[in-house]
């Protein structure tokens, strides 16, 4: 009861300064309107990616070995009976030509469009899974044995056998893997329109004549093309599994997670700003514990933060535009970010008090914040950032809020996010140990009365 | 009802309260009167069991506050000297806050609210933010706050520091309708008149050390003799002080310039004989000035200084 008055009053001071409201939650709604249409080209290229997904590729086959067998099929294998020599003299020169490696590696793989997307590397089978482990690759992907012979088949001859590529996938990595699965599919069924076509045309060729096998050369070709129209395919998956971040979206999660700081600055300012007006002098008299109005302050600054990410994600989800993912997912970030917002301004509160002055909740608002802004990538995203700061941006509570928020946005379950969460969560706790250890020196209220009486007995 | 038992307390190397004892009775209006720095707001501070004190006892209804705080607390009211309220709340606002923080809730709340209110006599302007109040405005309100859970003893720090003459009158009128309806009151002020109008116990204080104590009357009494007179003469004959002397009840005489100063008791009777002396030694007065004894005067007397600068 008194505890909630304590709140309410505190709630309604903050609210009823025009200064502090206006910082705390005019001025972010300004900002992310403002950068959200300032800095929207360079964001337009779309897709947020850390960067392309990794992935191993392990080779079960050999390749000349396949090509040796391929050659060998054709001349005595059952479906060369039905054919005069001169065809299968011809399909043994189109097969030449045809390099299901270099399709898979060079053509499709190395596109502009797929190389943005997944870096591969070639490695052992016993590598792959090191590499999966460790998470230094989200997936691999495995070609079977006997690819480049049952691909050569599929696409030179009229017969079809069956090609399983593998995909397998780091739980951790679930984005990834539907990323990766997709464009894998994307492939196969590239592959098989292709397969189709070409069998129509030596089924015609058979029926007809080897005259019209001259067109296998077109076919080849067409694989190439095929490729090409394939990156549609992959994009339309990608919007599916992982949406791009506009810069509406970042910066309003940007803006936010670095204006809730100012939360914790108010709040870090209310201890001594009582004890100056002497209410908080009144409140001991009237027999609230300084630990009990301390905790009003914890959970004031947590309201206030947990408003303030209430009114921003309204206005940027209504008039911005930002998507900001599961509604859920979201909650869980923004309690995290305001429970350590919370300890911060406790802490600065105690520190403050203790001091007699408002050095350090000024140096927090004028200096502090900002270098927790830029490491934390609130003004421009980290990636463009220096490594150093890069590696930095982990260690400021803004940049762990920002980081969660990105991903829950673009489609990543909370299992994606929960180091960052928990990594909030502990840095509110620590704080609040800190507070109430920089408070507990305080003391010269009457509880330590019966020592001074000792010491005159 | 209030018993303070050789309280000390220093801060550092200021001893702000150097060994102070006094007695407060049920329905006592108990002055603690001395001028800036005599360490009024520090007792004040340690009865309300704001500060521990260095050393010393202090007992309310013959128990040590220092183990009953919580019961103490509930049945103290403290105005502080400062106005401790909240400027961007309302009146209103800042009156059920301070009753929540003493344990009032819901109908009982609002029922002291309204009857608070009256006895400030703000009800008017209690939906308005405080920092849009008058100074007098302020001070009853920080009154008001203090009185919401009905305590059975009222501290007041100087509560009229700094407000027109208007609302101190009707402050103290306040406090004497409180203290008629029961309430012990202990009032710390430097102004003479606050105290000597509403007080019937007087302790004057200085430098932390109470320098003299006791009811109206007996202050009186003390200081009785303390009538000072000045005489102004026409010419200075240096023989003058010795022949007022031997004027029966005149304490002391001496000169200063064209002017003779005495002190002596019962300054009425002593006038015609002065001015007897006076033409008896060839001279004429041309004014002729009488200091009644107050309290400023025993102040002034006990510490050699004025109360107020
Ligand atoms: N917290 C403190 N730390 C150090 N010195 C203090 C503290 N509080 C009071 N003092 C000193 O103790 C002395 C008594 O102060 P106190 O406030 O009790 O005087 P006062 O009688 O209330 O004066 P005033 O009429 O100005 O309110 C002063 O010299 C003051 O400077
Ligand atoms: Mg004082």
């Amino acid at each position: 009861m008194k505890m909630l008055s304590i709140i309410i009053k505190d709630l309604k001071t903050i609210l009823s300064d025009k200064h502090a409201v206006a910082i705390i939650i005019i001025m972010p709604l300004i900002l992310m309107t403002i950068l959200s249409f300032a800095l929207k080209s360079s964001f337009s290229d779309g897709d947020y990616f850390d960067e392309s997904v990794k992935i191993a590729v392990v080779k079960l086959y050999n390749g000349d070995e396949d090509s040796r067998m391929f050659d060998e099929t054709l001349r005595n294998g059952i479906f060369s009976k039905n054919m005069g020599e001169e065809t299968i003299n011809e399909l043994g020169d189109s097969s030449r030509d045809v390099d299901p490696e270099r399709i898979f590696f060079e053509e499709f793989l190395g596109s502009d469009e797929v190389s943005k997307i997944i870096s591969y590397r070639i490695v052992d089978e016993k590598t792959a899974m090191e590499l999966l482990d460790k998470k230094e690759v989200s997936a691999v992907v495995t070609l079977p044995e006997k690819f480049v012979y049952d691909m050569k088949i599929n696409l030179v001859t009229p017969f079809r056998n069956n090609v399983d590529i593998k995909v397998e996938v780091h739980p951790d990595k679930s984005i990834e893997g539907v990323v990766v699965k997709s464009v894998m599919e994307a492939y196969s069924s590239a592959m098989s329109s292709v397969i189709i076509g070409k069998n129509v045309i030596i089924e015609e060729a058979m029926a007809n004549g080897v005259g019209e096998l001259k067109n296998l050369d077109d076919v080849m070709e067409e694989v190439t093309s095929v490729i090409e129209d394939m990156n549609i395919e992959i994009k339309d998956v990608l919007v599916e599994g992982r949406k791009s971040i506009t810069s509406a979206d970042y910066y309003a999660a940007a803006m936010m997670s670095m204006f809730i700081l100012f939360s914790a600055g108010h709040g870090g300012r209310m201890l001594l700003e009582e004890k100056e007006n002497k209410t908080y002098q009144r409140m001991i008299i009237a027999g609230t514990s300084r630990f009990g109005i301390l905790s009003g302050k914890f959970v004031v600054v947590f309201l206030l933060s947990s408003i303030q990410i209430t009114i921003m994600t309204i206005y940027s989800h209504f008039v911005l535009k930002v998507q900001w993912g599961s509604i859920i997912n979201t909650a869980i970030i923004s309690a995290a970010a305001a429970f350590a917002v919370a300890g911060l301004g406790t802490f600065i509160a105690s520190a403050t008090f203790k001091a007699g002055n408002f050095k350090l909740a000024n140096t927090f608002e004028s200096a502090i914040i900002q270098i927790m802004a830029l490491l934390g990538g609130s003004f421009f995203p980290v990636d463009v950032m220096p490594e150093v700061i890069q590696n930095l941006s982990f260690l400021s509570l803004n940049g762990l809020a920002l980081k969660s928020y990105l991903k829950v946005m673009s489609g990543y379950g909370l299992n994606d996010v929960i180091k960052s969460v928990a990594a909030l969560g502990l840095i509110g706790l620590v704080f609040l140990i800190l507070s109430v250890a920089v408070l507990r020196g305080k003391e010269e209220h009457y509880v330590k009365h019966n020592k001074v009486k000792a010491v005159k007995a | 009802m209030l018993k303070v038992e050789n309280l000390y307390k220093s801060f550092g190397k200021i001893n702000a309260v150097d060994g102070v004892s006094f007695e407060v009775k049920k329905g006592d209006v108990f002055g603690l009167l001395g001028p800036n720095g005599a360490g009024k707001s520090t007792t004040i501070s340690m009865i309300s069991t704001l500060l521990a004190p260095s050393a010393g006892e202090i007992l309310y209804d013959g128990k040590s506050i220092f183990d009953n705080q919580k019961s103490v607390r509930q049945r103290l009211g403290v105005v502080p000297q400062e106005i401790a309220l909240y400027p961007t709340l309302s009146g209103y606002e800042n009156l059920r806050f301070w009753g929540s923080i003493y344990g009032l809730k819901g109908d009982l709340l609002k029922k002291r609210i309204d009857e608070v209110s009256d006895i400030i006599e703000l009800n008017g302007r209690l939906k308005d933010r405080v920092d849009k109040y008058s100074g007098g405005m302020k001070r009853r309100l920080n009154i008001g706050a203090a009185l919401l859970h009905t305590p059975e003893m009222l501290i007041m720090d100087e509560p009229t520091v700094g407000i027109d003459p208007q609302s101190r009158n009707h402050i103290l009128d306040t406090v004497l309708r409180l203290n008629k309806q029961g309430i012990t009151i202990i009032y710390t002020s430097h102004y003479m008149e606050e105290v000597e109008y509403l007080c019937n116990k007087v302790c004057i204080m200085d430098e932390g050390k109470i320098i003299a104590s006791g009811s109206q009357d007996e202050l009186v009494e003390m200081i009785r003799e303390k009538t000072q007179i000045n005489v102004r003469l026409n010419r200075m004959d240096s023989l003058i002080a010795e022949k007022l002397k031997e004027i029966n009840g005149v304490s002391d005489a001496r000169i200063s310039d064209d002017t003779v100063v005495l002190h002596g008791e019962n300054a009425d009777t002593l006038l015609a004989e002065i001015a007897l002396k006076v033409s008896e030694g060839g001279m004429f007065i041309k004014s002729i000035d009488v200091k009644k004894p107050n309290l400023e005067a025993v102040f002034l007397h006990l510490t050699g200084k004025a109360l107020r600068d």
